[in-house]
C-alpha cells in the first residue's frame, strides 16, 4: 500500500506533501509542547516510534491464507492519539523508505497523508465513537483498527485514481479499478488487523495495565472490564 | 541490523558529507522524475547503477536484492494500467502498455537513486545534522531516538521469533496468530520497560531534556561536491540529445 518512489507524477507528489504538511506540523507542535512539559516522555515517544515501525513490519496470517503486514495506524492512534501518531507514522514511513526501500522520499507526503493522517484520525474517530456509544473496549479497538486500515487503502486508491485516471472511465473508473483490487485483498486484511489489534490490547490489558492507564486508554478501576 | 543500513555503514563513501551525497542522489532522482520516461528513465537508471556499483562500490548483490521488492510492487501496480473500466465494463486500455512501461521506467530510475543514497549514508550520519537545524530539531531528535531504539527492538523481535519457532509457534494457523499477537504485545512491554529504565538512568545523571550526541565532523570536500551533480547532468544531456535524434523505431521518441 506504500506508493513507491517515482510512482506519482511530480506535481501530485508535491501536492500531497503540501496536504500532509499542516497535519505533521500540528503533530510536531503538540509533541514539542508535550516534551517541554514532560522531557522524560521523549524516551517513551522514542520507544513508541520503534514499536510502530516493528508493528508495521509484522507478518500477520491473512484470512486468504497468505501473509501481510498490518498498517499499525489504528493501534498507534488508540495508544498515542492521532497527532502524535501523525509524527510517529511519518518517521516510520521515512525509515521504511530509507531502511527497507518500502515507499519513497518524493511519495512520503502522499503515504503520510493516507497512513499517518487520514488512517489514524478515521480509526481513532471510530474507536472514540464506539466508546461514546457505550461499546466495550475491545469492540471499539476492533472498530478503530478495521476502519484505520480500510480508510488508509481507500485514500491510497483515491490518490492513485487522481494520478492515473482511467482512459475511458476517468477518475471514477480508475477509483473503481484500484478500489476493486484493494477490496479483494484489503477487506480480509482489515479484518485480520482488527483481530490482531484486539488480541494485542487484550494481552496488554493483563500485562501492561499501568502503561495503558498512563496512555489514557484505560482508567483506574477499569482494568478488569 | 537491516541490510540497507549495514551496507551504508560499510560504504567507502561513509567519509563524505551526507549533503554532498544527497545532492548526487537528489539530482539523479530529479532526472528520474522530470525527464521524459523514454529515453530518460533507462539512461538515468543505467547511470545510477554505474555510480552505485562502480564509483560508490555498493555490493551488487545487496543493491539488486534491495531493489527487487519495491520494483516487484511497481510492476504489479503498473499492471492495472493495462485495463480500463467504464459503464460498459472491463476492456483493454488503449495505450495501457506504454503508460505501464513509462511508470515502471520512472520508478526503476527513482528507486535506484533512492537506494544509492540509502546504501551510502547511514541515518546515524543524517539525523544528528538535521537536529541542528531550526524548526527540524524536535522532529529530528525524536527520529534519532526512534532510530537508536530500533536496532535494539529489532534484535528483540528476532530473539522472540526464534523462541516462538523453537516452541512450535508457527506449526498451525492458530499457533501463528497466537505467536504474532504475543510478539506484538511482548515488543510493546519490552520497549516501554526499556524506555522507563533509560528514563531512570538519565534522571540519575541529571537529565534536562537534551539528547544531543557528538558526531564525527565530515568536511564537505570540494572535489566530491563539484562532481556530485555530474551524473545527473550527464543523464539530462544524454536524454535531451537522444530526444533530438529522429527515431527510426515507430512509436518511440
Amino acid at each position: 500500500m506504500h506508493i513507491a518512489e517515482g510512482f506519482l507524477p511530480p506535481l501530485h507528489a508535491a501536492a500531497w506533501t503540501v496536504a500532509a504538511a499542516p497535519f505533521v506540523v500540528h503533530g510536531v507542535v503538540r509533541l514539542n509542547r508535550q516534551l517541554k512539559e514532560n522531557p522524560e516522555a521523549k524516551l517513551l515517544i522514542g520507544a513508541s516510534g520503534a514499536f510502530c515501525f516493528v508493528l508495521s513490519a509484522l507478518k500477520i496470517p491473512s484470512v486468504t491464507g497468505s501473509c501481510s503486514h498490518p498498517t499499525g495506524t489504528g493501534l498507534g492512534a488508540i495508544l498515542f492519539r492521532p497527532p502524535v501518531m501523525t509524527v510517529l507514522g511519518t518517521i516510520t514511513l521515512l525509515f521504511q523508505a530509507l531502511l527497507l526501500a518500502h515507499g519513497g522520499l518524493t511519495t512520503l507526503g502522499a503515504n503520510a497523508f493516507s497512513m499517518a493522517v487520514v488512517g489514524p484520525w478515521a480509526g481513532y474517530g471510530a474507536y472514540a465513537l464506539t466508546r461514546r456509544l457505550g461499546g466495550r473496549l475491545l469492540v471499539a479497538v476492533f472498530a478503530g483498527a478495521f476502519v484505520a486500515d480500510l480508510v488508509t487503502y481507500c485514500v491510497t486508491s483515491a490518490q492513485l485514481a487522481l494520478a492515473f485516471p482511467d482512459p475511458a472511465g476517468g477518475f471514477a473508473g480508475a477509483l473503481t479499478k484500484f478500489g476493486a483490487i484493494f477490496a479483494v485483498t484489503q477487506i480480509p486484511l482489515a479484518v485480520s488487523e482488527g483481530l490482531l489489534t484486539v488480541l494485542v490490547v487484550r494481552l496488554l490489558r493483563s500485562t501492561s495495565a499501568a502503561e495503558l492507564i498512563r496512555l489514557r486508554v484505560l482508567k483506574e478501576g477499569q482494568v478488569a472490564s | 541490523m537491516l541490510a540497507i543500513d549495514a551496507a551504508a555503514y560499510r560504504s567507502p563513501w561513509r567519509g563524505h558529507h551526507p549533503a554532498a551525497k544527497a545532492l548526487l542522489a537528489g539530482t539523479l532522482l530529479l532526472c528520474a522524475l522530470v525527464l521524459p520516461p523514454w529515453p530518460g528513465a533507462p539512461i538515468t537508471a543505467a547511470i545510477t547503477l554505474a555510480v552505485a556499483l562502480g564509483w560508490a562500490r555498493v555490493p551488487p548483490r545487496a543493491f539488486l536484492r534491495s531493489a527487487r521488492a519495491p520494483l516487484a510492487f511497481v510492476v504489479t501496480g503498473a499492471l492495472t494500467f493495462l485495463v480500463s473500466v467504464d459503464t460498459s465494463g472491463l476492456a483493454w486500455a488503449p495505450g495501457g502498455a506504454a503508460r505501464a512501461g513509462e511508470v515502471i521506467g520512472r520508478c526503476a530510475a527513482a528507486v535506484l537513486s533512492q537506494l544509492l543514497f540509502a546504501m551510502t549514508t547511514p541515518l546515524a550520519d543524517v539525523l544528528p545534522r538535521l537536529a541542528r537545524r531550526r524548526g527540524l530539531a524536535g522532529l529530528a531528535e525524536v527520529a534519532g531516538l526512534v532510530y537508536r531504539m530500533l536496532s535494539v527492538v529489532l534484535e528483540t523481535v528476532d530473539a522472540v521469533r526464534r523462541a516462538q519457532a523453537d516452541r512450535l509457534g508457527a506449526r498451525s494457523w492458530r499457533a501463528r496468530w497466537r505467536s504474532v499477537t504475543g510478539l506484538a504485545a511482548q515488543i510493546f512491554v519490552l520497549s516501554f520497560d526499556r524506555a522507563r529504565r533509560l528514563e531512570d538512568g538519565l534522571g540519575d545523571r541529571g537529565y534536562t531534556g537534551g539528547l544531543a550526541v557528538s558526531v564525527e565532523p565530515l568536511p564537505l570536500r570540494g572535489r566530491f561536491l563539484a562532481l556530485a551533480p555530474l551524473p545527473g547532468v550527464v543523464a539530462a544531456v544524454l536524454t535531451v540529445a537522444l530526444s533530438l535524434v529522429p527515431s527510426s523505431v515507430p512509436g518511440l521518441g
